[in-house]
């Protein structure tokens, strides 16, 4: 990943704007500590802090078209960078970068181009011929991406919130999947795939399709001229990440400078589940496997700077965030810049706990598409920013354009859970590797079902946050809690804590409005409430109560119903315990 | 390098504490970005953020002995760690890392044992039997340290100022080669070498002894787990480290992990005089030779930057940090985490053109004792932290103790410039690597007379730094320098912009203090400035006319044998010349 900071026509030419350019910029540092570049033209400032993943040598940014007319600053990775130059012959260019592709696009197709990109991207460009400029984010928001305006008229963009939000009078997330363009001063989305509508799909479901499209996307995002692994928690997504990926290394121009060994990262508490579900894949796969062990006082210890970094207050975000920011500085340490992570996966293919209680297969996809809409605020920020807080990008082949479009016109009816015929959660995406001639993995782990990520990485994590959170936060100020923050007021010591930080670093009320609040169950939208009336009338914020009577649901003991003879209804019973405890807080957030 | 921070005694132990400390212990982070740690024990804090050299798997810090009463957190690498080790038999060593043999040291022969240490380093020591602690820093000040006092009777220790500066009521740049002992209350001298009296010593010059102390000070630098470089400029200095490095790297263990290919790097501006003596040198040596240019532009939006990051407003520091920033960025994005620079061969031995008119051996030998005492204000500071902002580890073989005490004992008759005896500056150390069985460099480049450092990265460069001081700084506002900033005065536009950014960063008096002022001659110590009537004679605070005289005197002297290569390009090039004594001004020591 690398940092972008562009600030537009704030009517200052001056040293003094330059320096507070640079300085602001530099708070982006992180996010690509390879190198620096800022292009002025009159009152427009383009910033960039690089991650060298492509063309370590010449690919500093800003880029530029052939008479340096067009100028854009660009954090992201184009995939198809090297069918789109094809694409333009009489272009010139002047560096290796995948980047640089975007001002000849522009040059040549104007707005238009940017459904052309495959990948991630966050990029402003500016046109000097009529000092216009637009603004783009990718399809999902895999890349993070804000916008602010200024007093003085000025606009403002940034990869992170902290690169603006002292200078902008107002400021909010920019929508993934959009375009802002200076020409009408509006967004436009340029994103526009059929699932978006969210009419229900009606393609049936073919596995060998479904593996070809992911295998395509790993392949692409293999795409590299520096050293990369795969994050392996050994649970499905992240195992099916690796074992493609060591499948289809060999053949690519990254293993040709830094060998077809594969290597794997794993983080978690001593003794946790995904150390040991992770090291029972890389035995199989034969990677490189790495373990780091971190303690409850190291994750406590590094909780202000992952709110710094995350920019949220969300309570599950910061709760997974965490191991992953303490990971990728390990995995940084060792030379490595970027990594492939499963994110995505449970959104797409109804992965979560609470989708069992999808009442129909129309609920179902619908569902899919509000989680695939909302995960920008989710797991693309937390995967994206906990990682570029080291200097590490982390690439998401579940999030690929082509992959999206084929799983979510999959009739819906597929992937809903029936334990009755053996489906559990993510069957379709389990079937589709799940191949008996050459096995992607053993049976046994392609059907197992995994803890959540804050789970996983050891059950006293979410003890040690909450105790800790105990000791900062008293009775008293609880009540107080929702004078102090009428808006998305935390319901948790916990949540409270971590507001207390956040607010710290972002007082503005802008930046608390970036932050996703409202009713949940077990990461449900609050439209999903429904799917159960004992959900929406349970008034307990912290929602224990109602969680417990969905995981006892499958409890054969309370509930002798159907729904108890499937592997997944077995599996979740002997997990109960943790089950609520890893779900609690995400009910925990009312608004 | 990795950045350690201590608070000993706060008569506070609460989270509050806890947490100010690690966010303290984060400005240190550019310096250790692989790992961090802190450990807390009642009301002391000795928190870490690590560099992994040596051990990356195993050496987190702080570290421990055995019982883990004795806790210590060091910035530094012990070279003689393994013979140490294997004296301590009798204890159990926890990790592989070169600096836990402090802790173990110190179990066994207290306080006493920091002068049997050979390398680099600062650590804080803390005896939790006795609650006591000791603080050291290496011989030279090659790591920096500072320490400072709290109101609430703390004490503290920082790698760099910006850790304590905010949080003491007082602070001073720990004297190098001292100890500090809780129990006795003080500092103290460990380091007492012969020189340090600076008596004249007898020795006579032996060439092959000289070459064979340094031959032996590179080889234990070469003690590293992770890829390394040369920093190569094509002087005599650099060029010397890189034959000697490039001669002994096929037979280092870190050959056989990375190779026995050697990088070397070089900055400049486009054309400049370095990039085209370093080629010739990387050429004749057949290293993988790295180029970075950058532009005046690029350096002028880094000055803030470097200025809170060399926590200096020197003049002549500043304008040499500021390439080496740059480059270390980039050496940084390579991969590459330590190199071998050549600082310290000049104050040995007397390398500044000043020393032309050095009137005696005795003088001469006092003034390279002075030089050498006031490095860690200078070079050892710029090398160090301009490469610790990217989290590069800068070595410097030329500072090795054993080195300095062959070199210092040698009858400073033999250093003497005499341009009758055909010896020109560093004469001694050239003489010493000239082998004609076995050249380490080509005559011309061994016998070479380079630019100063500033100087050899372009000349455009200084030119642009005074160009931009002078559109910030009004002739009303260096009126007024002496009301504004008593102490240091600034006497030059260029100066006083360097100086209203440091006090930005650092506005307390006791950061100004730990920069170094009084008069100088192109970087002469206040002492020899009455080597020359004219010099101390001269109320031009820029030294300019005694420069001017100096250039002069050799240009009368037809005898080309000598240092005429240094005035002629004097001659030739009136900026240049102007640059060095304006360097002048800013520059003194504290001695």
């Amino acid at each position: 990943m690398c940092g972008i900071l562009a600030v537009l026509g704030c009517s200052d030419e001056s040293q003094a704007k330059r320096v507070r350019v640079l300085e602001l910029s530099r708070r982006l540092k992180h996010r690509g500590p390879d190198w620096s570049g800022l292009h002025q033209y009159g009152d427009c400032y383009l910033a960039h802090q690089r991650l060298a993943i492509i063309d370590p040598a010449s690919g500093d940014q800003p880029l530029y078209n052939e008479d340096k007319t067009i100028v854009v600053t660009v954090n992201g990775e184009i995939y198809n960078h090297e069918e789109l130059r094809k694409r333009l012959p009489d272009h010139k260019f002047r560096t290796g970068s995948d980047c640089e592709v975007i001002a000849h696009l522009y040059e040549e197709h104007g707005e238009g181009f940017v459904d052309m990109l495959d990948g991630i991207f966050s990029f402003v460009l500016l046109d000097t011929r009529d000092n216009s400029f637009i603004a783009a984010r990718d399809a999902i928001g895999i890349t993070p991406l804000y916008i602010g305006w200024g007093l003085d008229g000025s606009v403002w963009i940034s990869s992170e919130m902290k690169g603006l939000n002292d200078d902008c009078e107002h400021f909010e997330v920019f929508p993934p999947g959009h375009l802002f363009s200076s020409k009408g001063g509006i967004y436009r989305r340029w994103y526009n795939p059929p699932w978006y509508s969210e009419a229900i799909p009606s393609v049936p479901y073919d596995p060998l399709v479904l593996r070809e499209a992911f295998e395509k996307a790993v392949i692409k995002r293999l795409m590299t001229d520096v050293p990369f692994g795969v994050l392996l928690s050994g649970g499905l997504d992240s195992s099916l990440v690796a074992a493609v990926t060591s499948r289809h290394l060999a053949g690519t121009k990254a293993a040709e400078q830094w060998g077809t060994q594969l290597h794997s990262f794993c983080v978690g508490l001593e003794g946790s589940p995904d150390l040991k579900a992770a090291k029972e894949v890389a035995a199989y796969l034969g990677t490189v496997h790495h373990e780091f062990h971190f303690t409850v006082q190291d994750g406590i210890d590094a909780i202000e700077d992952v709110i710094y970094h995350i920019e949220t207050y969300d309570v599950t975000t910061i709760r997974a965030s965490t191991p992953m920011f303490l990971m990728s500085r390990k995995i940084k340490a060792l030379g490595v810049k970027m990594v492939i992570s499963g994110e995505g996966s449970d959104e797409l293919f109804g992965g979560y706990l609470y989708f069992h209680k999808a009442p129909n297969k129309e609920e179902f996809h619908r569902e899919t598409c509000r989680k695939v809409k909302a995960l920008h605020q989710y797991d693309c920020l937390r995967a994206n920013k906990a990682t570029s807080a080291w200097g590490l990008e982390a690439r998401v082949p579940f999030l690929d354009k082509a992959f999206i479009d084929v799983a979510m016109s999959i009739d819906p009816e597929w992937k809903m859970i029936k334990p009755d015929l053996g489906r559990i959660e993510k069957w379709v995406l389990r079937k589709a590797f799940d191949d008996e001639e050459n096995p992607y993995l053993p049976k046994h782990i392609l059907y197992r079902q995994k803890e959540q990520f804050s789970d996983g990485v050891g059950y006293s994590w979410i003890d040690g946050l909450k105790a800790h959170a105990a000791e900062h936060v008293s009775g008293k100020m609880m009540q107080n809690a929702k004078h102090i923050y009428p808006h998305n007021t935390p319901t948790t010591k916990e949540a409270y804590y971590y507001r207390m930080i956040f607010e710290r670093f972002f007082p503005q009320n802008s930046a608390r409005l970036t932050v996703p609040g409202g009713p949940s169950v077990a990461c449900s939208t609050a439209k999903a409430i429904e799917w159960d009336a004992q959900w929406s009338e349970n008034l307990d914020p912290s929602g224990r109560a109602a969680l417990g009577v969905h995981v006892s649901a499958y409890d054969p003991a309370a509930v002798p119903s159907s729904l108890t003879t499937g592997t997944g209804a077995a599996m979740l019973v002997n997990k109960k315990q943790r089950v609520m405890e890893a779900k609690a807080p995400e009910l925990t957030i009312s608004s | 390098m990795c950045g350690i921070l201590a608070v000993l005694g706060c008569a506070d132990s609460s989270l509050v504490k806890r947490s100010r400390i690690i966010e303290l212990s984060r400005r240190l982070q550019h310096r250790g970005p692989d790992w961090s740690g802190l450990h807390c024990f009642q009301d002391c804090y000795l928190a870490h953020q690590r560099l992994a050299i040596i051990d990356p798997t195993s050496g987190d810090q702080p570290l421990y002995n055995e019982d883990k009463s004795i806790v210590v957190t060091v910035n530094g690498e012990i070279y003689n760690h393994e013979e140490l080790r294997a004296k301590l038999k009798s204890h159990q060593f926890r990790t592989g890392s070169d600096c836990e043999v402090i802790a173990h040291l110190y179990e066994e022969y207290g306080e006493d044992f920091v002068d049997m240490l050979d390398g680099m380093f600062s650590f804080v020591l803390l005896d939790t039997r006795d609650k006591s602690f000791i603080a050291a820093r290496d011989a030279i000040g090659i790591t920096p340290l500072y320490m400072g006092w709290g109101l609430d009777g703390s004490v503290w220790f920082a790698s760099e100022m910006k850790a304590l500066s905010d949080d003491c009521e007082r602070f001073i740049s720990f004297l190098p080669g001292h100890i500090y002992s809780s129990k006795k209350g003080g500092l103290r001298r460990w380091y007492n070498p012969p020189w340090f009296s600076e008596c004249t010593p007898s020795t006579p010059y032996d060439s092959l002894a000289l070459r064979e102390a340094f031959e032996k000070a590179v080889v234990k630098r070469l003690m590293t787990d992770v890829p390394f470089g040369v920093l190569l400029s094509g002087g005599l200095d650099s060029s010397l480290v890189a034959a000697v490095a490039l001669r002994h790297l096929a037979k280092a263990k870190v050959a056989r992990q990375w190779g026995s290919q050697l990088h070397t790097f070089c900055i400049g501006l486009k054309g400049s005089p370095d990039l085209k003596a370093a080629r010739e040198v990387a050429d004749y040596l057949g290293t993988f030779h790295h180029e970075f240019q950058y532009t005046v532009q690029e350096g002028i939006d880094a000055l803030a930057e470097v200025i809170y990051h060399i926590e200096t407003y020197d003049v002549t520091t500043i304008r040499a940090s500021t390439p080496m920033f740059l480059m270390s960025r980039k050496i940084k994005s390579l991969g590459v985490k330590m190199v071998l620079s050549g600082e310290g061969s000049d104050e040995i031995f007397g390398g500044y053109l000043y020393f032309h008119k050095a009137p005696n051996k005795e003088e001469f030998h006092s003034e390279t004792c002075r030089k050498i005492k006031a490095l860690h204000l200078y070079d050892c500071l710029r090398a160090n932290k301009a490469t610790s902002a990217w989290g590069v580890e800068a070595r410097v073989p030329f500072l090795d103790k054993q080195f300095i005490d062959i070199a210092m004992d040698i009858d400073p008759e033999w250093k003497m410039i005499r341009r009758d005896l055909g010896r020109i500056e560093k004469w001694v150390l050239r003489n010493a690597f000239d082998d004609d069985q076995n050249p380490y460099l080509p005559k011309h480049i061994l016998y070479r007379q380079k630019e100063q450092f500033s100087d050899g990265v372009g000349y455009g460069w200084i030119d642009g730094l005074k160009d931009h001081a002078n559109e910030h700084v009004s002739d009303a506002m260096l009126m007024n320098a002496n009301f504004v900033y008593p102490e240091n005065t600034p006497t030059t536009k260029e100066a006083y912009y360097y100086r209203s950014i440091f006090e930005r960063f650092f506005p307390k008096n006791a950061a100004r203090s730990t920069v170094p002022g009084g008069p100088s001659v192109a970087c002469s110590t206040a002492k020899a400035v009455e080597w020359d009537a004219a010099w101390s004679k001269n109320p031009d605070p820029s030294g300019r006319a005694a420069l001017g005289v100096h250039a002069a005197a050799y240009q009368e002297a037809p005898e080309k044998t000598l240092a005429t290569e240094n005035s002629s390009s004097l001659d030739g090039r009136p900026q240049k010349l102007q640059d060095a004594m304006v360097e002048a001004t800013a520059t003194a020591t504290a001695l």
